[in-house]
């Protein structure tokens, strides 16, 4: 055979092995790439889902508009799954089997996203988490299961140590948080952060249904800590500030993001603007919402939805996670190039660094650890403003297998 | 811990305790009134309680009523819905020969109606608070502290509590309604009419929602979720002993001070779980809890 003649051969056999291999992925065409997107549509916890879907599609539309990944374009196919496990499962299944998606990129809601791990890992389908930190699905790592690109519990209370210590010089912290599996990550990388900065934690836990917080309050106060770490959802934190400053307790204090999903009404709950002369709030993003750094992503959701940013409470404070795993996504699969399978996808995914300037910190997974953002930062608030202060201040916890 | 840090503890726990547990005795009577004369506990009350403070939420934020308004009609929408309910569900359940279980079931119904029911106003699962009438000042008393807004509530649950006791031993709907919870076939031999008593009954037990929803909300905060303080009121009702009104007060607060002094003296996490535990104590103790008198033997 003439030299020209096996070159063509080998180019030929070659193209056939890539476009088999292309067409065996689910999902894969050489023109399309199918993505399947599910978080909360509907129900009472639509704010983690329905905004956050769309911005995931004004980013994954751009990316389109911009000519695809590498020469892909992005087809969405969206599920609905109520934030409720049973839900969430289904839909994922219809994803998978019906739709036959080539990955996943979903999950508004921690306890609800945990769920699907078992049949994810077994159906070997790759799922980058939106909104859902999703610690139960992440330790112990999962080959194909991404998530936390907001923050991690356990990276929520190592942060607010180190937050507490470096920035508030605290030497001995209160610390209140659920009794839990929240409670207890957060609470867990918060003792290895106490014990790297040398610093003394006073603990209480609580039940979330907790009516009269008098008595965990009191404790803390008598505890005499430097500063006060609030870890607890929105009505415990009201109800915790709100005891404090019945209780004189003048001493700073730092609530969790937990607790600060909507800042107005928690000032309006607590009722009295003098409890916040020392209050701190947690953030998870680059800036304040609404702030110069993620101001590009305030303006083209407003240019691709101008009738809902129109309406009051859009977009949600959840919005600019939706396009954070979008960009994580593209970036993997910018990587891999044309030769995309699921296999290397996960490869790809667990070598991210990828700084999306939207969170506080970059986007960093590795083959042990899919907990994407580990940092957060912090605002005075004084009852009606934000005001971001200097610094990210980043957990310092990590998953050790043998801690398990 | 100190010596001071446990006088404190010890005075604060009593005070605090006092004040949470008015508000779950008064749910606790309701609960106890509403079985002594129908023989069903309702396991709808937290959300009696729950809906009453959306209605003076709504009433207050959205209408843009005053309080002067809203406390009166809060009052009767809660008497009006309880009452209809009794006598539109209730009523035929028992009519249908429906059995005591279908009747619970039914009382299972209404909570979660009204739990939906919150969920589709908008209002969702966002804490929210009634604006207080009386101010968050401080009140000192030895070396515990409350605010004004706990004493109102302690002093207003205590004359709601005084108006009950002189309703049930004073007026001849009250007598009417103690005569149901003792017999009511006997009660229906001497003329009083069954369907109306229970139906005051229910209505009272909506009017006490209402005034204990308007109590503690400014100090709770209000949720869909907010409905299982009853579960705190049950376990008033039990220790109390579940046949006695008086029993349910002395519950309430029992249970009230307990709450607090286990968080204080043992741990914070344990205060969900003393409620239960007094109700296991209880059970195995004293069945008939405190003040029920001797145990009742029903022939079956």
């Amino acid at each position: 055979m003439k030299p020209a003649k096996t070159l063509l051969v080998a180019a030929l056999a070659a193209l056939t092995t890539f476009c088999a291999q292309a067409q065996s992925e689910p999902g894969l065409t050489d023109k399309t790439i199918k993505i399947g997107m599910f978080g909360p549509l509907s129900g009472n916890s639509i704010t983690y889902g329905f905004d956050v879907i769309n911005a995931a599609k004004m980013y994954y539309d751009k990316i389109n508009k911009e000519g695809g990944v590498n020469g892909r374009k992005i087809e969405l196919v969206i599920e609905d799954d109520r934030c409720n496990a049973n839900d969430l499962l289904a839909a994922v299944k219809k994803l998978v089997e019906q739709d036959k998606v080539f990955m996943l990129n979903g999950g508004g809601c921690s306890a609800a996203v945990v769920g699907a791990r078992e049949y994810i890992d077994r159906m070997k389908v790759p799922l980058v988490m939106q909104a859902a930190s999703g610690d139960g699905a992440l330790y112990p790592p999962s080959r194909y299961i991404f998530g936390a690109l907001s923050i991690s519990q356990y990276a929520v209370g190592g942060s607010m140590v180190e937050f507490a210590t470096q920035n508030l010089k605290a030497k001995k912290i209160g610390y209140i948080n659920h009794d839990d599996a929240y409670g207890s990550w957060n609470l867990e990388a918060a003792k290895f952060q106490a014990k790297k900065n040398g610093v003394n934690l006073s603990v209480e836990s609580i039940n979330p249904t907790l009516t009269d917080v008098t008595a965990p309050m009191l404790k803390l106060r008598a505890a005499n800590p430097d500063v006060l770490l609030i870890l607890t959802y929105d009505r415990p934190a009201s109800l915790l500030i709100k005891k404090a400053h019945e209780l004189g307790f003048n001493k700073p204090i730092v609530i969790a993001v937990n607790g600060t999903s909507d800042t107005k009404q928690l000032a309006a709950n607590v009722g009295n603007k003098d409890a916040f002369k020392n209050v701190y709030t947690q953030g998870l993003l680059a800036d304040v919402p609404g702030g110069a750094k993620l101001k590009w992503v305030y303006d083209m959701y407003k240019q691709y939805y101008p009738d809902l940013a129109a309406q009051p409470g859009h977009p949600t404070t959840y919005m600019p996670e939706g396009v954070t795993p979008a960009m994580v996504i593209v970036d993997a699969l910018k990587k891999i190039g044309p030769d995309v399978t699921r296999e290397k996808l996960a490869d790809a995914l667990a070598h991210t660094n990828l700084d999306t300037g939207i969170t506080a910190g970059p986007i960093v997974f590795t083959p042990t650890d899919h907990a994407g953002q580990k940092s957060a930062i912090y605002m005075k608030f004084d009852g009606e403003r934000e005001t971001l202060l200097p610094g990210v201040y980043s957990s310092s916890w990590t998953y050790t297998p043998s801690a398990k | 811990m100190t010596l001071s840090d446990i006088w404190l503890f010890l005075q604060q726990g009593l005070l605090s305790g006092l004040v949470t547990g008015s508000v779950y005795a008064l749910l606790a009577i309701a609960i106890v009134a509403i079985f002594k004369t129908t023989d069903v506990p309702n396991f709808g009350q937290g959300e009696i309680f729950m809906i009453a403070g959306y209605v003076a939420l709504s009433l207050l934020l959205i209408a843009g009523w005053p309080y002067a308004v809203v406390i009166p009609v809060t009052v009767v929408v809660l008497a009006v819905g309880s009452a209809l309910f009794q006598r539109v569900v209730m009523e035929r359940v028992t009519h249908s020969k429906g059995v005591g279980p279908q009747l619970v079931i039914a009382t299972l119904g209404l909570a979660y109606m009204l739990k939906g029911l919150v969920r589709q106003t908008g209002l969702g699962d966002t804490p929210r608070s009634l604006p207080s009438l009386v101010s968050n000042d401080p009140v000192i008393i030895g070396d515990a502290f409350l605010t004004r807004l706990d004493v109102a509530i302690f002093v207003a649950s205590i004359v709601a509590m005084g108006l009950i006791y002189l309703m049930f031993n004073h007026t001849r709907i009250g007598k009417a309604m103690r005569a149901v919870g003792m017999n009511p076939r006997a009660a229906q031999i001497v003329g009083i009419r069954l369907s109306r008593i229970r139906m005051l009954v229910w209505a009272m037990a909506g009017v006490i929602s209402a005034l204990a929803a308007l109590l503690i909300t400014p100090k709770i905060l209000i949720t869909p979720d907010i409905a299982h303080i009853a579960i705190l009121a049950y376990a008033a009702a039990i220790v109390g002993g579940f046949t006695s009104l008086p029993g349910a007060v002395l519950g309430g607060l029992i249970i009230g001070i307990v709450e607090n002094l286990v968080g204080l003296f043992i741990s914070t996490n344990a205060i969900a779980v003393a409620p239960f535990l007094a109700i296991l104590v209880t059970l195995i103790v004293r069945p008939q809890g405190i003040l029920g008198g001797k145990p009742q033997v029903k022939k079956v």
